[in-house]
């Protein structure tokens, strides 16, 4: 790197940037910022790294289909989130909720358990690196020790396209870019309904030989 | 210097908006264009636009203290005579000036022709410091620029570098015109830039200004000490309020000797008093006859290349209507803005203190450039 630069070392901003997000009360905890957006290529636009936006993005698709709310059918679904906004829901093999680098690259089933879900509208990055030129903060170091903020899929309701909101329904930002979050408010949890299918994928899989499991 | 066609950043109007860039569209028209860039040697830029830019300010302050001196020039310039001392006591004084912007004719091969003077109310402040330097970041990021790139752009360092040394009165207020989105985002810049330097920075609407037995107060009738305002002088002087500039204890920025600067009377002075320096155009006042081909007519006072006049060697008339008839007019001799693709390209220059600090490229479909043209970023590489 040349050691003389024609221009400003950053280009820093404190006023000119509202926060995005609606304050979300806990207490006793310390909010941290998180930046949601629509797709990885608007994420780029704003500043992050595209390959940390791809890696974000593919984190919250993991977890798309283990928390998306699920619905016994699509009409149902549909009431929620608009019309062609839902999609089928596939069977969850595992019963636990991994997220970010814990995330094992594990095949989705792609067997519909029969239930429906909204589509993944958007999505929250846990944290990327800032290069200092926006929002008040200094720049967070892209340390390993990430946030306690998982990167997850964001929905909007058919009544409010404004809102990003977590399969959870907690509202977080109503406008792509940084918001301020309290961790334990959007927690991923597994998909908000009972879900079947855990037992009974041993005679899927013999019906062909077998027609009987007793003995 | 050379036109580089690129891909826009997706989802950059988006960008734009949230870091409060609301006018980056103007009537469905681009005016923030980043579908190209202009790229430039270290050398054009130093050579051609950093050092003339320094000395051309040189000049234009060394005409100011001829002005201030001589009721004759004041007189030229159109400066109301109720004025004259206040004009002269804000120079002498020596009252801080913060920032302006020189536009160029420039093609890439000096000189760069100075075409004239933007020393009171130089919009595009924004767009040059902030968001021309992000486009910058961003590039060398997406790997779309070469890692080496740089960018003449030190705007935002010297503007806070500036509102640290100027030490201005506390609180220090800025204001604009309440219905000009484009003004507001110029005054929030310098605000956010302020408040970042450790100024107690404040907005306050030009129409909301209160006159407290000749002191200018704010909304809640507090005397105002120190104002920053995005408004001509030339109309301040001639409004209801005009006689607060001389009875209000209030520290202007830009400081009322600016009102020479700013005026296009200037350039006649400075190529009478500097004949034939290589960036300066022949110039003078006009005297009322028909423009003959290869001169342009420029009202005393006019803003986005409004009621400008010019006659092409070939006898071609391009004429931009509006508001500013009502000043005197100057002459210039014609050089016509550089032609890039299809569009015509004017650089301005900008000052802080007595520094240069960076420059941006307006681009037109005209010879005049007008509110309306479009902005474009630019990189520096060898």
């Amino acid at each position: 790197m040349s050691n003389v630069f024609k221009r400003s070392k950053t280009a820093r901003l404190i006023m000119m940037v509202p926060a995005a997000g609606l304050m979300l009360t806990g207490c006793g905890e310390e909010p941290v910022e998180v930046q949601v957006y629509n797709t990885p290529d608007e994420c780029a636009a704003f500043y992050n790294p595209p390959a940390q936006c791809q890696a974000a993005f593919a984190e919250a698709k993991a977890l798309h289909p283990q928390v998306a709310p699920r619905y016994h059918n699509k009409t149902e679904c549909e009431t929620d989130f608009g019309s062609g906004q839902c999609e089928s829901a596939p069977i969850i093999a595992s019963n636990s909720i991994q997220t970010g680098s814990e995330t094992a690259p594990q095949a989705q089933s792609q067997q519909s358990s029969g239930f429906f879900m909204p589509m993944m509208m958007g999505f929250m990055a846990g944290q990327m690196l800032n290069r200092g030129g926006l929002g008040g903060q200094a720049p967070q170091a892209a340390t390993k020790n990430a946030s306690p903020v998982a990167s997850q899929p964001l929905y909007k309701s058919r009544d409010d396209r404004q809102t990003f909101r977590t399969a959870t329904n907690t509202a977080v930002a109503k406008q792509p870019g940084a918001t301020r979050i309290k961790p334990s408010s959007v927690q991923p949890k597994p998909a908000a309904m009972a879900r079947r299918g855990g037992f009974g994928a041993q005679a899927a899989r013999r019906s062909s030989t077998r027609s009987s499991f007793g003995g | 210097m050379k036109k580089i066609n690129c891909s826009p950043r997706p989802g950059w109007q988006q960008f734009a908006e949230s870091v409060g860039f609301a006018f980056h569209t103007f009537d469905g028209e681009p005016y923030w264009d980043e579908t190209a860039y202009y790229q430039f040697s270290l050398q054009q830029i130093e050579q051609d636009l950093e050092q003339p830019t320094e000395e051309l300010h040189q000049m234009a302050l060394a005409v100011v203290e001829d002005v201030v001196n001589s009721e004759q020039l004041l007189q030229q310039l159109a400066i109301p005579e109720a004025y004259w001392q206040a004009v002269r006591d804000s120079w002498q004084s020596a009252q801080p000036h913060l920032y302006g912007r020189m536009d160029f004719s420039y093609d890439g091969n000096g000189p760069a022709k100075l075409l004239e003077l933007n020393y009171d109310t130089p919009t595009s402040l924004f767009e040059t410091g902030f968001f021309q330097w992000v486009w910058l970041e961003d590039q060398l990021m997406r790997g779309e620029i070469p890692q080496h790139a740089d960018q003449f752009n030190s705007l935002q360092d010297k503007l806070q570098q500036a509102f640290s040394e100027l030490a201005l009165p506390q609180p220090f207020y800025f204001s604009s015109v309440t219905d000009s989105i484009e003004d507001k985002g110029t005054v929030d810049y310098l605000m956010d830039i302020a408040l970042q330097s450790g100024v107690d920075a404040r907005y306050i609407g030009l129409e909301q200004l209160g006159n407290a037995d000749g002191q200018l107060v704010d909304l809640d009738g507090y005397a105002i000490e120190g104002l920053f305002k995005l408004y001509p002088w030339e109309f301040m002087l001639q409004e209801d309020f005009a006689s607060t500039v001389l009875t209000s204890k209030t520290q202007w920025i830009e400081p009322l000797w600016k009102s020479i600067i700013s005026n296009k009377g200037i350039l006649p002075l400075l190529w009478q008093k500097f004949p034939n320096h290589p960036n300066l155009l022949p110039a003078m006042f006009d005297q009322g006859k028909a423009l003959t081909p290869g001169w342009v007519k420029k009202p005393l006072f006019s803003r986005e290349g409004a009621n400008i006049e010019l006659l092409t060697q070939q006898g071609q008339t391009v004429k931009q209507d509006g508001p500013y008839d009502d000043s005197g007019y100057i002459l210039q001799a014609l050089h016509p803005l550089p032609k890039f693709a299809d569009s015509y390209s004017l650089i301005g220059s900008w000052v802080v203190g007595d520094s240069a600090a960076g420059i941006c490229i307006r681009e037109d479909n005209s010879l005049i450039t007008k509110d309306s043209s479009r902005f474009l970023p630019h990189i520096i590489l060898d």
